[in-house]
């Protein structure tokens, strides 16, 4: 905060660089994740004993994925170097945490969908987890104006970024989206068409956000002012909103039925 | 929020309090970290390990999946493996993955 009296919307980042603060928030969110699939799981009425591996599965390998399929293999990194100090990634974590989930499903003989009981608890891990980020990593790009997380020249150098001015808090806007996400997914819980729709509206949505964010966010471009992230969600956005033609193309279930995963 | 249960959730058995996955997420996650944090120190550090460096320190991981994923599949262990694979996440995203980078980067002398 040093040298920036002249506003008050300018705030600092006090934990920046501190792995332990980003470990325990992350920790508190795969937590609160667990807690809730258990809660929407009870109230569901799904006793299967498979949906626990099955829940498992995802993030064993949502976290597998989130350090192995950002592997860049132009950088010249070895994949041991890559998993340790390599680019780690919400998007890649994500797809490996679908391929776990289809993994588990098809070696335990699990037919039914499941990502509506997903769905919610992987936007409360979001939102928690991603408080470990907006307090430790570097925030975003200059905003440009007399407001944003402004980082002293020790943080600036630890992160990377630029000191004294202004940045975007992107986390806090991913923050604000995930919450809202959940809510709006407690709403319309049990009315959607189909089983699976909730999962597939939460997911389009985040890419959406997501692609928008990122112009903020402060990562590498890539290509056309674009970066790594927003090339993969072109390429996977046409995919997702052919899925949520399909969700909209039938009214909203009048009432609670509350079984369907 | 009685109105949102439905009719099955009566007839259900209660789940243990922590129970087989409980102590798969705990037996997990803490032999990862003994692996690849507590065997390093007890040799002295990183620089001085020789059966874990390189690629070979992604066996203890490897090893692991396979096995958690076994338990998980058969429906009599499926809830060791549902814990053993979630230890797995836990270590994995809680900075575990530097552990492991930091072995494998090491190299042979």
């Amino acid at each position: 905060m040093r040298g920036h009296c002249y506003t008050l919307l300018m705030i600092g980042l006090p934990f920046a660089g501190d792995g332990l603060v980003h470990a325990s928030l992350l920790g508190l969110g795969i937590l609160a994740a667990l807690l809730f699939y258990a809660y929407e799981k009870r109230r569901r009425g799904l006793s299967d004993p498979r949906l626990w591996p099955i829940a498992g599965f995802a993030l064993a390998f949502g976290a597998i994925g989130s350090r192995l399929l950002t592997w860049d293999v132009s950088r010249q990194v070895s994949l041991a170097d890559w998993w340790g100090n390599g680019d780690r990634s919400i998007l890649a974590g994500l797809v490996g945490a679908w391929l776990g989930v289809h993994l588990g499903k098809r070696l335990t003989g699990y037919r039914e969908s499941t990502g509506d009981l997903l769905a919610p608890a992987v936007a409360l891990a979001l939102a928690i987890g991603r408080v470990g980020c907006l307090l430790t990593e570097l925030p975003g790009t200059p905003t440009g104006g007399g407001w944003g997380i402004s980082l002293t020249p020790g943080q600036a150098a630890v992160l990377g970024g630029p000191a004294g001015v202004g940045l975007h808090p992107s986390f806090a806007y991913e923050i604000v989206f995930h919450v809202a996400a959940l809510a709006l997914m407690w709403r319309y819980r049990d009315r959607l068409p189909r089983p699976g729709d909730l999962f597939i509206c939460y997911v389009t949505s985040y890419a959406l956000f997501r692609f928008g964010v990122e112009f903020v966010r402060g990562n590498e471009v890539l290509w056309l002012g674009m970066s790594r992230p927003q090339w993969f969600l072109l390429a996977v956005l046409p995919l997702l909103f052919r899925r949520m033609l399909r969700v909209f193309g039938e009214p909203l279930r009048p009432e609670l039925k509350g079984t369907a995963a | 929020m009685s109105k949102d249960k439905s009719p099955q959730e009566d007839e259900e058995l209660p789940e243990p309090a922590l129970g087989p996955m409980g102590f798969g997420i705990l037996l997990g996650t803490a032999a990862l970290y003994a692996v690849y944090v507590g065997v390093p120190i007890a040799f002295g550090g990183p620089a001085s390990m020789r059966f874990l460096t390189g690629l070979s320190a992604f066996i203890p991981i490897a090893v692991y999946l396979a096995v958690a994923v076994v338990l998980a599949v058969r429906p009599r262990t499926s809830r060791w493996g549902a814990g053993l694979l979630i230890g797995l996440g836990i270590f994995t995203l809680l900075g575990g993955g530097i552990c492991v980078g930091t072995l494998a980067a090491q190299t042979r002398a």
